[in-house]
């Protein structure tokens, strides 16, 4: 929802951003307590394609936002499995203990990493901020001075990115040279940081006076220029997740094909 | 507002007996100052820098105490009941990413239907002169002078009886003054309007009156401009207000040293990247020692990577060679100062950000002392030499940054735009000392779009255009002779 190079628009685009954040939220919660190995792999399909195919981005990009999630995917597989407990073993080696119990709850909890990974970011690369900070306003009655705090404060976003970047180049003309290990990250921290909050604290400010100037009241009655409702994509979209958690329960019940099929937490 | 006489006579902005302190300091900002303003008046409020004219318009407006608290007492006041407020910092007055988005937001708080902003907007946009192909554009997108079109799109919304603008052109170069200056001509013929600037050179003949502010924040004249100019010309030099003019009055360094022809930077196809796209090239190009380089341009012509990559700061191809040994730290013999003094300090008193910058030079530390004691009485920075860097004023800041960098006594100063924002009498005092380090051997190499500066200073003139170096124009081959007082005081 950050990133600013958002070019095509698919049909997702066009589902109210809060309904879709609602619905996404009761699926984080709803995972939770799903403890079935198969529906968790059909549903990561069901995911991959609606990833892959509507969010409107180009396949290179995609790639690129969903890989710091199998590196999650990968360190709990693997710390799971190789230490977990569990009574059918497969494989010994000092500490290292792999078991079946083990090997599949690892692979249960890597994929719960990714699914909330796909989610995430098919909300984020599908729902632009202004407009998700609209209609919460209008559906969910959040106050103007929060939402538009947070559209103030997303716009000073990439400003605080070219200040590092010439913060980067400045430190470097004064001849500052930072000693490797925790103390340099401390100094690096602190040499960052000061001074992009200095520059913050006052353009933010700065903003909020002129903000102020421009006779906004942040508890009082508003017109919006865009106008965020329902629409039948709404209904598509409910459609879609509902549809595609029911093939997953089809599936799971009648195409298994792993030796274990619950975890046990 | 009180309807008093006849149109004409209409009282836009009264104040009577203003007094305001701020919290923590022990005189007054204003004692006891009063002010009245006709309605369709156009008034130009000019004095030096920290004189208060920015608070002064900020009270004028209601934004004090309103919406920023400071203690402050009048005896009367009729302030207007519908402003525009139009600020200096171009990025930080928008709270939207687009164009459109922003002056919405200004309709949606008047509580006006949606329906009728869809008209509303281009409206605006075209009044204050700023067409866009599509109103839907990124506010980022747009050049500092749009941006305060822009704002000033975004305020007429409101659609204010009095206009007040805060040095709105301070942050732009000379194009986008024009802009901002076209566009507040268009609009506020039927409008009260209130202007602080430094650089008067464009609303001189647009404004009414003038008020002068001193220091201790009384109003020290007032009057119509071209009696203001012909009877306190040696208050507008005094407290380094531009105005028109202002470089005929001054001592012209004398340029009587031939030059040497030992190079001290030689440049040969040398490409400068910005995230891997290619930014400048340059086929050749020689500095000479004792050069003093103005690199002048249009905006986005690459003035600045030139500068960044001659200081190796960003990534290049081909050579730079310099004629210095490289036996000790590169950036103790290049110096570098940047554009925005914040983000160039890295301690916390204003005295260690000097010793910061000789830690590693070879001197004892009654030399060193001896040197930033010189440094300090030289920018004018004593006074405030244990206080934190962010506390200086602009003006102070400015000078650090820049005594930070040159009491290394580089060989070569890369400047880029060190005058920019700046009053005349700042302005002055750098290129005075600019002078009498480029006496004392520095080659500097300057980007400017001041072409006074590039007239009165520079032995050689570099204009890019579109990433390359477009004409080498040499103005002289002398260095400057001799102690110079370039403000004339």
């Amino acid at each position: 929802m950050f990133l600013d190079f958002s070019n095509k628009s698919t049909w997702l685009n066009q589902v109210n951003p809060s309904f879709k954040l609602l619905l996404f939220v009761f699926l984080f919660v709803g995972l939770l307590f799903i403890d079935n190995i198969h529906f968790y792999l059909y549903f990561t399909i069901g995911l991959l394609i609606i990833y892959f195919l509507m969010t409107g981005f180009p396949i290179k990009w995609l790639l690129i936002f969903i890989s710091p999630f199998f590196i999650i995917f990968l360190s709990s597989f693997i710390s799971m499995a190789l230490f977990g407990e569990g009574e059918t073993l497969w494989y010994r080696f000092g500490m290292i203990h792999i078991t079946q119990e083990s090997f599949f709850r690892g692979i249960h909890l890597g994929l719960r990493g990714i699914i909330f990974g796909f989610l995430g970011l098919i909300f984020a690369l599908t729902t632009k901020p202004v407009m998700f900070f609209y209609s919460t306003m209008q559906q969910y009655r959040l106050k103007p001075k929060l939402a538009y705090s947070f559209m103030a404060a997303i716009r000073l976003l990439p400003m605080v990115a070219e200040e590092v970047y010439v913060l980067k180049q400045a430190l470097k003309v004064r001849g500052v040279i930072f000693p490797k290990g925790i103390s340099g990250f401390y100094q690096r921290l602190k040499y960052y940081s000061v001074p992009i909050l200095a520059q913050s604290i006052r353009r933010a400010h700065r903003i909020a006076i002129a903000m102020e100037a421009k006779q906004f009241d942040g508890n009082a009655k508003r017109t919006y220029y865009y106008q965020s409702g329902y629409s039948y994509h709404d209904i598509w979209f409910c459609l879609l997740l509902l549809g595609g958690i029911m093939i997953c329960f089809f599936l799971q019940n009648n195409f298994t094909f792993l030796p274990v099929e619950r975890v046990i937490n | 507002m009180k309807k008093q006489g006849d149109i004409m006579e209409q009282i836009a902005i009264s104040m009577e007996g203003l007094k305001v302190k701020f919290p923590n300091e022990k005189s007054f900002l204003f004692m006891d100052l009063s002010l009245t303003v006709k309605q369709g008046e156009k008034v130009l409020l000019v004095g030096p820098s920290g004189g208060g004219k920015s608070t002064l318009l900020k009270i004028l407006a209601g934004i004090i105490p309103n919406s920023v608290e400071i203690p402050m007492k009048y005896t009367n006041s009729i302030l207007p009941e519908r402003y525009g407020y139009v600020f200096q910092d171009p990025d930080s007055q928008f709270c939207m990413p687009y164009a459109d988005e922003e002056i919405a937001f200004v309709l949606e708080n008047l509580q006006i239907p949606f329906q009728k902003m869809a008209e509303l907007i281009p409206y605006y946009l075209d009044t204050v002169g700023l067409h866009l192909s599509d109103i839907h554009t990124k506010i980022n997108q747009l050049s500092g002078g749009m941006k305060q079109r822009l704002a000033i799109a975004s305020v007429l919304a409101l659609q204010p009886d009095v206009l007040f603008l805060d040095e709105p052109t301070a942050m732009l170069d000379e194009e986008g003054t024009d802009q901002v200056w076209d566009s507040v001509m268009k609009i506020a013929s039927d409008k009260t309007v209130i202007i602080v600037e430094h650089k008067i050179e464009q609303v001189y003949d647009f404004v009414d009156r003038i008020i002068m502010i001193n220091t201790a924040g009384e109003i020290i004249a007032d009057g119509e401009p071209y009696k203001m100019i012909e009877e306190h010309l040696d208050l507008f030099r005094k407290y380094g207000i531009w105005y028109p003019g202002v470089w005929k009055g001054l001592n012209k360094p004398s340029f009587q040293n031939q030059l040497s022809f030992n190079p001290a930077i030689t440049i040969t196809q040398l490409t400068g990247y910005k995230i891997k796209k290619e930014i400048i090239h340059i086929d050749t190009a020689h500095v000479t020692k004792g050069d003093w380089i103005a690199i002048t341009g249009a905006n986005g012509s690459g003035k600045s990577t030139l500068l960044q990559s001659l200081a190796k700061l960003i990534k290049t191809k081909g050579t730079v060679h310099y004629s210095f040994t490289q036996d000790i730290p590169f950036y103790r013999k290049v110096g570098f100062v940047f554009q925005n003094p914040e983000l160039q300090f890295v301690t916390n008193t204003v005295y260690d950000e000097l010793a910061f910058s000789l830690l590693n030079i070879p001197l004892s530390e009654q030399e060193k002392r001896q040197r930033i004691s010189d440094h300090l009485a030289i920018f004018q920075l004593d006074h405030v030499k244990n206080i934190h860097p962010f506390q200086l004023s602009v003006g102070q800041m400015k000078r650090l940054s820049i005594a930070a960098i040159t009491i290394m006594e580089p060989e070569i100063l890369l400047l880029d735009e060190p005058t920019f924002g700046q009053d005349a009498a700042n302005t002055f005092r750098m290129l005075d000392y600019f002078v009498s380090l480029h006496q004392k051997g520095t080659t500097i190499l300057m980007v400017t779009h001041d072409q006074q500066i590039s007239e009165h200073f520079a032995t050689a003139e570099w204009t890019m255009d579109a990433g390359k170096l477009l004409t080498i124009s040499t103005k002289r081959t002398c260095r400057v002779e001799g102690k110079q007082n370039v403000l004339g005081l």
